[in-house]
C-alpha cells in the first residue's frame, strides 16, 4: 500500500473542502484533499449558483444572513471571474402583501445588508418580464456564481500553494488510534477508484469536509453526527427570463428564486428530508411546483422550454434540531471539534454553512486547526484572489464576444454553450477527467438545449484522437507531481485557448497511465445515460422532441447500443444509470 | 383545387405524392418544413433490430418482419403484404435511379446490408445510397477511414479502431481541411457543395492517391458533392484506383438532402406543387352523428395572412414526436397537432418511458400513435374512419417505434405508397 505523510487531510472536494485546502496551504500547511468522484461532484455541483447577499435569512436567521453579506463581498473580489454581478430583486407579490416587507427592510439593515428600496416602474424596466402585479421592490446584493469553475480555481490556488488535490479518491476508512482514552483519528486510507490502488495518508489533522456523507465519514470514526440531509430541486429554463436574482419577498419556502446563470436561468427549490444523500429521485410534483412558483413571479414561465432538473442535498446540522422542517435549520456554519466533543482527537467536523460561506468556514476550520497543532498563523484567504480573478466579473456574452473577436466559428464543438475544441483538449490535459461529465463541469460541454445530442459524439471524438496522439494521458495516479499543469483560471474563456496544449509538444508533468480506463464507447454511453438522468423529469414538448432526436441520432444513425466494450463500466455508471423516470405513484400524487 | 393534399414533406408524405400523381391525381404539398430526412443516414432501414432479440441485427427483414406482425398485429407493415412492401421498397429503388441518387441493397437480395456507421458501430440497413454501399461489411478488403483535420463531425480514428474491434479491419487517416474548404466555418452541406467544385475534386482525389494502400478501399464523411456526387465518386475510385464510399456524418444529412432535392425537383416536374413554410394552423370539418365526416378545408401560416387549402382528398403525413406531428405537454397530454385525432399513447407521464437512455424495450410514447384501418384511414373508438376524405401514412402510425427498430424509411416508403394507392384507387 501506498503511503502518504501529510499535516492536514481534507475529505471532500466540494466549496467547503477546496475551501480548507487552499486556506490551510496558505498558512503553510501541508495539505491533501481527497474526493471520491470528480470536484463538486456533491452539492457544490448541484446548487442553483446563488450568491447569496443575506436577504433571504434577514428576517430568521440574522447570523446566517450576517455571514453572507460579508462573505458576498470578499468573493467578488477573491474569486471575481466565478460571479456574475446580476444584483438581486425580493419582490413583494399580491399574495404575499403584509408584514413581512417591512421586517425584511428591517432585518437587512440590521446586519449591513445593502437593501434599497426601488420604484415597480424601475423593476419592470429592468426586468420586462417580472409579475407587474408587484406593489414592493427591494434590491439586494445578490449574484450569480458558477460553483464550478469556483472549486476548481480554488483548489488550483490550493496547489499553486503546495496541496495536493487526489480526485476519484474514496476514503474506505479512518485510521483510528489510541485506547478508549486517547482516541485519535490518525488519517485515513482512500481507495483510487480508477486504478485499483489503496493509499495510507497519514496526518496530524483530518477534517470531514463531505457534506452530505459528513455523517456516514464521521460514524467511520464511531462518532454520530446527525446530519439532515434536505433536498433541494431545481429546474434550469432554456433562456435566461431573467437577468436580475430574483426573490419572493416572504418567508423562504418552495421555487421562490430565479437565479441567471450565464444562458439560462434557474428556479430552486425544494425542501425534502432524505434518508440517503444519494441516489436523488426528482419527483413529477416537484418539477410541476418549480414552474407553478415561477409562473407567479414570471408570469409564462411555466410555458417556457425546461431543459434540465436536479438535486442537491443540503447538509443541514442542527444538534438539538426537533422541528424536522429543514427550512427552520440554521445556515449558519457548524465546527464540530470532536475532541471536545467526543474526545476523538486529530478530527474536525465542518458542516452547515452554505456555498455563498464556505472560505469563512475554511477560515474557522483552519483557525481550529492550527490551535490544535499549536501554531498561530493568521488566514490570508480573504484578501488572496484566485488565480483567474483578474478576468473581472463573468458577463452573459463573454464567450460569443471572444469567438467573433478571435474569429473561432470553425472551432466549436458545443453550439449551444460555445465550446471549442482546444478548450476541450486544454481542459483535458489540465483537469482530471475520467468521463465526458468532468468535462461538462469543466467547459459546461452538453449544458444547452441539446443536451448532448451533438457535443457528445464530437467530445469523444477528441478526446480519442487526443489519446491516439499520446497528447492526452488519463492520470488519475497518487504521484504530487502528476497534476502539475492542472490549471484551471482560463477553462472558459474560448479566446484563452487559441493554441491547444496538445501541439506544444510540451512535456504535461504527468505520467503516462498505462490503465485500460479510457474507452471511448464507455466515455459515450457515460454521458449520453448522464444526460438522459437529468432530462427525464422534464420531457414533453420540444424538449421530448429534442430527446427524439438525440435518439435518431445515437441509435438510428451511430447504433452505438451495438457498439464494442458493452460489459465496461466507470466508477461513475451506475450513478448515471439511476434516472428518475416518472412513477405512476408519483405522477398521482400531482 | 387539389385532389389531393399531403401535410408534410418527409419520405412517406412524397413517396404519397409520387404515387398519387402517378395515379394521373392532381397533387399539393404543404410542409411546414423540410421533412426528416436532413437528420439520418439517409439509407431506408426496414427493420434493424427486433425488440425479442435486440442485439443481433436482422439479416432478413422482410421475412423478419412476418414474426414482427405476430408477435404486434397492429404494427404499420401489417397493413400490407410482405409481397406488397417488397413492390413498394422496389419503387423507390426505380424512382432514385431516375432521379439521379441511386440505391442499392446487400449482394445477395432481401439481405440486410452492414454499413460502418460514424461511431464505428456496425449499422443494418435494407437500401443505402450508391455511395455507401462499398462500405458493405460483408465484403474482405481492408478500409481506410478518412477525416478532415478539425472537421467537428466525423472522427476516422473513432471509426476505425471499434471497426477494427469489431472485426472489420480499418485505419484512420486524416487531410487537412483546407484542403477541401477555405471557409471559416462549414457545416456537411456546405462542405458538400464546395466538392461540387472540380478543382477541389482534383485536389482531394490526389491526396487520397498518396494515401491509399493497394487492396483498401477509402471511406470518407458524407460530403462528396450535393449535386454532382455520383460523378465525383466515380473520378475518386478511377483517381484511386479504389471504392470509396461515404459514412453518413451527425446532421446535417448529405444524403438526406441530396434525396429530398432530387425527388423534390422530380415530384415538381410531374406538376406537383410543393410548398414549405406553410404550418397547417387551423382546419374545416364536418363531423355529422354517426357517420364519418369530411375535412372541407385546412389553414396555413404565411407571411402576410392564413391560407386556405382545399382539396377533395387529405393525406396527413406529419410524423411522430420528431416530425412534429405530435405535441405534448407537462400533464401527460400527447394530441396530433393538426385533426386532434385519437392517439394509442399513454396519456400519464408515468407510461412514457423506461428506464434508460439506450433501453432495448425503446420508450411507450414513442411507439403510439395514430391508428388507422386497412385502407388508412384515422379511426375512432368504434374503428370507423374519422373523416371520409382523411389518410394518414408514415411515422405518425400508431404501434411502432421507428427507431429503436431501425423501421422508419421503410415504414414510410411502404406506408406512403400504399396509402397513396388506398385513396386513389
Amino acid at each position: 500500500m501506498n503511503r502518504i505523510q501529510t499535516e492536514v487531510l481534507v475529505i471532500g472536494g466540494g466549496a467547503t473542502g477546496t475551501g480548507v485546502a487552499w486556506d490551510a496551504a496558505l498558512r503553510g500547511l501541508k495539505v491533501v484533499l481527497v474526493e471520491r468522484r470528480d470536484l463538486t461532484h456533491g452539492t457544490s455541483g448541484r446548487y442553483h449558483g446563488l450568491l447569496h447577499s443575506g436577504g433571504r435569512y434577514a428576517v430568521k436567521d440574522s447570523h446566517g444572513a450576517a455571514e453572507c453579506i460579508a462573505e458576498n463581498q470578499i468573493l467578488r473580489v477573491t474569486h471575481a471571474h466565478c460571479i456574475e454581478d446580476t444584483s438581486g430583486f425580493f419582490v413583494v407579490l399580491p399574495e404575499d402583501e403584509g408584514e413581512y416587507p417591512d421586517k425584511f427592510k428591517a432585518g437587512c439593515e440590521a446586519v449591513g445588508i445593502p437593501c434599497v428600496e426601488i420604484p415597480v416602474a424601475e423593476a419592470l424596466r429592468r426586468e420586462p418580464l417580472l409579475n407587474p402585479r408587484i406593489s414592493r421592490v427591494f434590491e439586494v446584493p445578490d449574484g450569480s456564481s458558477d460553483s464550478f469553475l469556483a472549486a476548481h480555481a480554488t483548489a488550483q490556488a490550493a496547489r499553486n500553494a503546495g496541496a495536493q488535490i487526489l480526485t476519484y479518491h474514496e476514503v474506505t476508512s479512518l485510521i483510528m488510534v489510541g485506547g478508549e482514552s486517547d482516541r485519535r483519528v490518525a488519517g485515513a486510507v482512500v481507495h483510487n477508484v480508477v486504478t485499483g490502488e489503496d493509499t495510507e495518508i497519514h496526518a496530524d489533522m483530518t477534517v470531514n469536509a463531505a457534506g452530505a456523507w459528513t455523517g456516514k465519514l464521521a460514524a467511520m470514526a464511531g462518532i454520530e453526527i446527525t446530519i439532515m440531509p434536505s433536498k433541494g430541486t431545481m429546474v434550469a429554463m432554456n433562456h435566461r427570463l431573467v437577468n436580475t436574482v430574483v426573490n419572493r419577498c416572504k418567508s423562504p419556502s418552495d421555487g421562490d428564486i430565479i437565479v441567471p446563470s450565464h444562458t439560462v436561468c434557474v428556479i430552486g427549490t425544494t425542501s425534502i428530508n432524505v434518508p440517503e444523500p444519494e441516489p436523488l429521485r426528482i419527483e413529477p410534483w416537484e418539477v410541476k411546483k418549480m414552474l407553478e412558483e415561477g409562473d407567479k413571479m414570471v408570469p409564462g414561465f411555466a410555458q417556457a422550454r425546461v431543459l434540465r432538473a436536479w438535486a442537491g442535498v443540503r447538509p443541514l446540522f442542527q444538534d438539538t434540531y426537533t422541528s424536522g422542517k429543514g427550512r427552520d435549520v440554521t445556515r449558519k456554519l457548524a465546527l464540530l471539534d470532536h475532541k471536545e466533543r467526543e474526545g476523538v482527537a486529530g478530527f474536525l467536523t465542518i458542516t452547515g454553512g452554505k456555498w455563498t460561506t464556505f472560505r469563512l468556514m475554511a477560515e474557522a476550520t483552519v483557525d481550529d486547526i492550527c490551535r490544535h497543532l499549536g501554531t498561530e498563523r493568521p488566514c490570508t484567504t480573504a484578501t488572496t484572489p484566485v488565480p483567474g480573478a483578474e478576468q473581472g466579473h463573468y458577463w452573459v456574452g463573454h464567450r460569443l464576444h471572444e469567438i467573433e473577436e478571435k474569429h473561432l466559428q470553425s472551432e466549436l464543438v458545443c453550439e449551444c454553450e460555445l465550446v471549442t475544441r482546444t478548450m476541450i483538449e486544454n481542459a483535458a490535459r489540465r483537469n482530471p477527467l475520467l468521463t465526458l461529465d468532468d468535462l461538462r463541469r469543466d467547459v459546461r460541454l452538453g449544458k444547452g438545449p441539446c443536451q448532448g445530442g451533438f457535443c457528445t459524439y464530437r467530445a469523444t471524438g477528441i478526446l480519442h484522437e487526443m489519446k491516439k496522439a499520446g497528447s492526452w494521458e488519463v492520470n488519475m495516479s497518487d504521484d504530487a507531481s502528476s497534476a502539475a499543469k492542472w490549471e484551471v483560471a482560463y477553462l472558459q474563456s474560448p479566446g484563452h485557448n487559441l493554441v491547444s496544449d496538445a501541439d506544444s509538444h510540451e512535456d504535461n508533468g504527468r505520467a503516462a497511465n498505462t490503465a485500460d480506463s479510457f474507452n471511448p464507447n464507455l466515455l459515450l454511453r457515460d454521458f449520453l445515460q448522464e444526460r438522459w438522468k437529468g432530462v427525464t423529469p422534464i420531457l414533453w414538448g420540444r424538449q421530448l422532441k429534442q430527446e427524439r432526436l438525440d435518439e435518431l441520432i445515437y441509435m438510428s444513425l451511430m447504433n452505438v447500443d451495438h457498439l464494442p466494450d458493452k460489459e465496461l463500466s466507470s466508477p461513475v455508471t451506475e450513478f448515471y444509470l439511476f434516472d428518475t423516470t416518472p412513477t405512476a405513484e408519483e405522477v398521482a400524487d400531482v | 383545387m387539389s385532389d389531393l393534399l399531403v401535410i408534410g414533406a418527409g419520405l412517406s408524405g412524397l413517396m404519397a405524392a409520387y404515387t398519387a400523381v402517378k395515379a394521373g391525381m392532381r397533387v399539393t404539398i404543404a410542409a411546414k418544413g423540410l421533412g426528416s430526412m436532413h437528420w439520418g443516414a439517409g439509407t431506408i432501414d426496414v427493420l434493424g433490430y427486433t425488440a425479442t432479440q435486440p442485439e443481433l441485427p436482422v439479416k432478413r427483414p422482410l421475412e423478419q418482419i412476418q414474426s414482427l406482425i405476430q408477435q404486434n398485429p397492429q404494427h404499420p407493415y401489417a397493413l400490407l403484404t410482405n409481397e406488397h412492401i417488397a413492390q413498394t421498397l422496389a419503387t423507390f429503388v426505380a424512382l432514385s435511379k431516375d432521379i439521379g441518387v441511386p440505391y442499392g441493397g446487400a449482394t445477395n437480395p432481401g439481405d440486410n446490408v452492414l454499413l460502418p456507421s460514424p461511431a464505428g458501430a456496425a449499422r443494418p440497413t435494407y437500401l443505402a445510397p450508391k455511395a455507401q454501399l462499398a462500405g458493405d461489411l460483408s465484403r474482405s478488403e481492408p478500409m481506410l477511414i478518412v477525416g478532415f483535420e478539425g472537421m467537428r463531425d466525423f472522427y476516422p480514428e473513432l471509426i476505425a479502431e471499434n471497426l477494427t474491434h469489431l472485426g472489420y479491419p480499418a485505419r484512420a487517416a486524416f487531410l487537412p481541411l483546407k484542403l477541401i474548404t477555405n471557409r471559416r466555418d462549414s457545416n456537411t452541406v456546405q462542405l458538400a457543395q464546395g466538392l461540387d467544385n472540380k478543382e477541389q475534386r482534383a485536389l482531394l482525389a490526389a491526396a487520397l492517391r498518396k494515401i491509399v494502400r493497394p487492396g483498401e478501399r477509402i471511406g470518407l464523411p458524407a460530403i462528396l458533392g450535393m449535386d454532382a456526387h455520383i460523378t465525383f465518386l466515380a473520378e475518386l475510385e478511377r483517381e484511386t484506383n479504389s471504392p470509396v464510399f461515404e459514412i453518413p456524418t451527425l446532421p446535417p444529412s448529405v444524403p438526406g438532402v441530396r434525396l429530398y432535392k432530387a425527388f423534390r425537383g422530380h415530384l415538381q416536374s410531374l406538376g406537383v406543387r410543393l410548398t414549405a413554410g406553410l404550418e397547417v394552423i387551423s382546419t374545416q370539418t364536418t363531423a355529422p352523428n354517426g357517420v364519418p365526416g369530411a375535412v372541407q378545408w385546412v389553414e396555413s401560416a404565411t407571411s402576410a395572412r392564413p391560407l386556405k387549402l382545399r382539396a377533395d382528398k387529405f393525406l396527413l403525413a406529419t410524423g411522430g414526436i420528431l416530425g412534429g406531428g405530435f405535441n405534448s405537454d407537462v400533464n401527460g397530454r400527447v394530441w396530433e397537432t393538426i385533426f386532434n385525432l385519437p392517439l394509442t399513447i399513454p396519456q400519464e407521464r408515468a407510461d412514457w418511458f423506461n428506464p434508460g437512455f439506450l433501453n432495448p424495450q425503446g420508450h411507450p410514447v414513442f411507439k403510439g400513435g395514430v391508428k388507422v384501418n386497412a385502407s388508412f384511414q384515422p379511426i375512432g373508438a368504434n374503428d370507423q374512419p374519422l373523416y371520409a376524405n382523411l389518410w394518414a401514412a408514415g411515422n405518425l402510425l400508431a404501434h411502432s417505434d421507428g427507431i429503436q427498430e431501425r423501421s422508419v424509411e421503410g415504414t414510410a416508403v411502404a406506408t406512403g405508397v400504399a396509402a397513396a394507392q388506398a385513396l386513389s384507387g
